[in-house]
């Protein structure tokens, strides 16, 4: 009996440990930040399958000797990483006297933070992948250089896209290299406007048609709820700026330092309202978490919602899920209220900061890198194999040329907003310091006004005392 | 039983030395950075710091957000430790019967301590979440409603609650099955002699003799309360909806590390810190007292 019951618990061992090597292997956690999305929970598969190419090509490449090395640090999993490790390696291929080590951090935060603290340690990554909204947090960090003080002028000007090049131009200085952009569309399910008698050929433009499109969805049975999209602020943000308003003072935040943000304006309170009237009627639905990016996805993929607004950079997962799931796909811009006309989108997504501090030849080799990184060609090869959209109008000229947008109408949608998007502040995008806290202050006085447990106002007030506080103690920490 | 005693002083020390090391590498050192640091503002991880005296404190104090993560933490650790000590109780006792197959229920109630919290999130997520989650659907094939578990405060609470006491169960379970197949079978015998009924003998013997493993768990249950619910917490609700689940763990997370508020963050961890020698040197206070430890 005792000897049974050793063997048993030998065996119950063996398992137990079985299982918690499965589940570390298949701990990936989601990271989702920012304007899109960075590792999807349901590729584990294909992430761990990914890992271990990469890791028999990082144990094939040796440095070569006297190579200049330049660490590159990114947030990118899955794919993308796999094919930043492509381009890169093409990179070292084609620069013999310089070594690009690619290292992925975790999420957009995890590597500001390592960057932030690999810097105090002295020893700071050359080239790192910083997310829109800590930009400010970049500056005011000290560590990084303007990208323009040491690339040679082409690299930076003319020929990039207006709205890219404005969102990193501070203080009339730019700064980093835009890599990874991308704005909110409008994603629609064209068997289901059918199904509701809709034209497929026309989505739903303004707020008003939206509330119309819905109401004929909803109300035929078409579908149960009308859209979704991630309770996130980002689409807040960009409904300000597609209205012309700006969010924070002080010029938008880059006149000077921002201190207060305008959550109390008309556009905010006319967004909310909106977005609450649609809630409530049934039209809205989101997963009830706050920035759950997958949640949204899956009410659209599943049919439960006949539209999503997301990111441009699902492009490519988004036509995929439709020829999976067999409906056809169609692309719009991002509504907007009819009195206010439509201004535009701020740009989403991520640039390549530059750290100072390192001898001339690395400064050099890491300002050549990411001049060639995004590069004509580089441009187009990363918006096909993304669907994040090239920065240089050279790039989308090249695009056309070969028919792209015709054969691939749904990546046009995403591009032809941004195009029209109009020059000013509140197009350029706030830069606020304590914009991470700030965003979730706007959302949870957004998830406020849906549960019903405070009026558009007084959440809105709420919501800006607290910002306001945020920002002043941000600015007291760093001044 | 002879106690061997080393001839030098310095021997001793020298055999501890490698965990002393450890541990103040590791421990004594950032515990001491974390204390000092409650003391500044400071900006990006530690970039710039600029002393702030008791001001981090007293900003918390005065924050009544931060008061109502104080409320939701105890709430949390109070439910999750009585039910989950509880419900573990009562299935240890079930799986300690001489049944056939025993060992198979065991090892199955056990496992669920073998995952991560991250992946019980994820397996609570799919399960729970609004719109495409099985229980939804289930209780929209019942009775016709669907349930926003993860947009109701009152839900998500819940939801928090369930996942925890489930994830924590096998935990629980090792240690009480161990107990009580350890327990002096006689006590009972004598008692059922006595005319003791089964209830009788559960209160008065069973868990009176239990008594030290439950006061050693309902600690190890409290701690687990506080910190280790931050996976669960991070994957299932995000704190949400409107704070309703932000417990103490997480909101000092997201100041330290979304919000790079390292100071404030640090007061928080002290607070969190002196609440746990508290609560901690109440239970051995009272509690502990009662614990029946004669064999």
């Amino acid at each position: 009996m005792k000897q049974r019951r050793v063997i048993f618990s030998i065996f119950t061992m063996l398992i137990l440990a079985l299982v918690i090597m499965v589940v570390a292997a298949c701990s990936q956690q989601p990271a989702t930040e920012g304007g899109e999305k960075v590792v999807e929970v349901t590729k584990v598969v294909e992430v761990t399958k990914i890992v271990e190419v990469q890791k028999e090509a990082e144990a094939a490449v040796t440095i070569p000797e006297g190579a200049t090395v330049i660490n590159f640090w990114h947030a990118f999993g899955g794919g993308r990483k796999l094919l930043i490790q492509r381009m890169v390696d093409d990179f070292n291929y084609t620069h013999p006297t310089i070594f690009v080590k690619v290292e992925n951090k975790g999420s957009y935060r995890d590597t500001l933070n390592a960057a932030i603290l690999a810097a105090q340690q002295g020893n700071p990554p050359h080239i790192v992948q910083i997310f829109e909204v800590g930009s400010q947090l970049a500056l005011d960090s000290g560590i990084f250089v303007p990208f323009e003080d040491n690339a040679p002028a082409w690299a930076h000007t003319e020929d990039l896209i207006p709205g890219v090049a404005d969102y990193y131009n501070f203080g009339g200085k730019f700064y980093s290299m835009p890599w990874n952009s991308s704005n909110p569309i409008l994603y629609y399910n064209k068997d289901i406007f059918r199904a509701a008698g809709l034209d497929p050929e026309k989505p739903p433009e303004t707020f008003e048609e939206m509330m119309t499109v819905c109401e004929q969805i909803v109300s035929s049975g078409a579908a149960k709820n009308c859209v979704s999209w991630p309770l996130h602020s980002w689409f807040f943000e960009q409904w300000m700026a597609n209205m012309g308003a700006e969010l924070a003072n002080n010029g938008n935040g880059r006149d000077a330092r921002a201190t207060e943000v305008y959550l109390t304006s008309d556009a905010a309170k006319q967004i909310v309202t909106w977005w609450k009237e649609m809630y409530d009627k049934g039209y809205y639905a989101y997963s009830g978490k706050l920035e759950d990016w997958d949640g949204a996805d899956a009410i659209f993929v599943s049919g439960q919602a006949a539209m999503e607004i997301t990111s441009t950079s699902d492009v490519v997962n988004r036509q995929r899920d439709a020829a999976e799931n067999g409906f056809e796909l169609g692309t719009g811009y991002l509504p907007y209220p009819a009195d206010s006309g439509r201004h535009g989108v701020i740009v989403g997504g991520a640039s390549l900061w530059i750290s100072g501090g390192h001898p001339d030849n690395e400064m050099k080799a890491a300002t050549e890198f990411v001049t060639w990184f995004t590069n004509i060609e580089n441009a187009v090869r990363w918006h096909k194999g993304t669907g994040y959209f090239p920065i240089r109008k050279s790039s989308v000229d090249v695009l056309e040329k070969e028919d792209w947008f015709d054969r691939n109408p749904a990546y046009r949608a995403a591009f032809d907003q941004l195009l029209n998007t109009k020059p000013e502040r509140a197009t350029q995008g706030a830069v606020i310091g304590a914009f991470p806290e700030v965003r979730t202050i706007i959302e949870q006085a957004i998830e406020k006004v849906l549960a019903g447990q405070a009026t558009v106002d007084e959440a809105l007030q709420e919501a800006k005392q607290k910002a306001d506080k945020a920002i002043q103690d941000y600015n007291k920490s760093v001044e | 039983m002879s106690t061997a005693k080393f001839k030098g002083k310095w021997i001793p020390w020298l055999f501890l030395l490698p965990t002393l090391i450890i541990l103040a590498v590791f421990l004594y050192y950032p515990v001491i950075q974390t204390f000092r640091l409650s003391f500044y503002r400071v900006a990006f991880l530690g970039l710039k710091t600029k002393f702030a005296g008791l001001e981090n404190y007293i900003d918390l104090l005065h924050d009544s957000s931060y008061h109502h993560t104080v409320w939701v933490t105890l709430l949390i650790t109070t439910a999750v430790v009585i039910i989950g000590l509880g419900v573990s109780l009562a299935i240890s006792m079930l799986a300690n019967q001489k049944i056939r197959g025993a060992q198979i229920y065991r090892f199955l109630l056990i496992w669920p301590f073998a995952l991560s919290p991250a992946v019980a999130g994820v397996v609570f997520l799919f399960m729970f979440s609004p719109g495409f989650g099985v229980v939804n659907y289930l209780t929209s094939l019942a009775v016709g409603h669907e349930l926003n578990w993860l947009g109701n405060p009152t839900l998500a609470i819940i939801l928090v609650i369930m996942a925890s006491v489930w994830k924590n169960l096998g935990y629980n379970i090792v240690f009480y099955l161990a107990a009580l197949q350890n327990l002096n079978t006689e006590v009972l015998e004598a008692a059922s002699i006595d005319g003791a009924n089964s209830w009788q003998r559960f209160w008065h013997v069973t868990f009176a003799l239990l008594s030290p493993m439950t006061f050693f768990l309902l600690i190890t249950n409290i701690t687990y309360s506080f910190f280790d619910i931050f996976g669960l917490v991070d994957i299932l609700t995000k704190g949400g909806p409107q704070d309703a689940t932000n417990v103490m763990i997480y909101n000092l997370y997201r100041d330290a590390f979304e919000y790079y508020k390292t100071g404030l963050a640090s007061a928080q961890s002290v607070v969190l810190f002196l609440l746990v020698v508290l609560v901690t040197v109440i239970q051995f206070r009272t509690s502990g007292r009662q614990v029946h430890y004669g064999g």
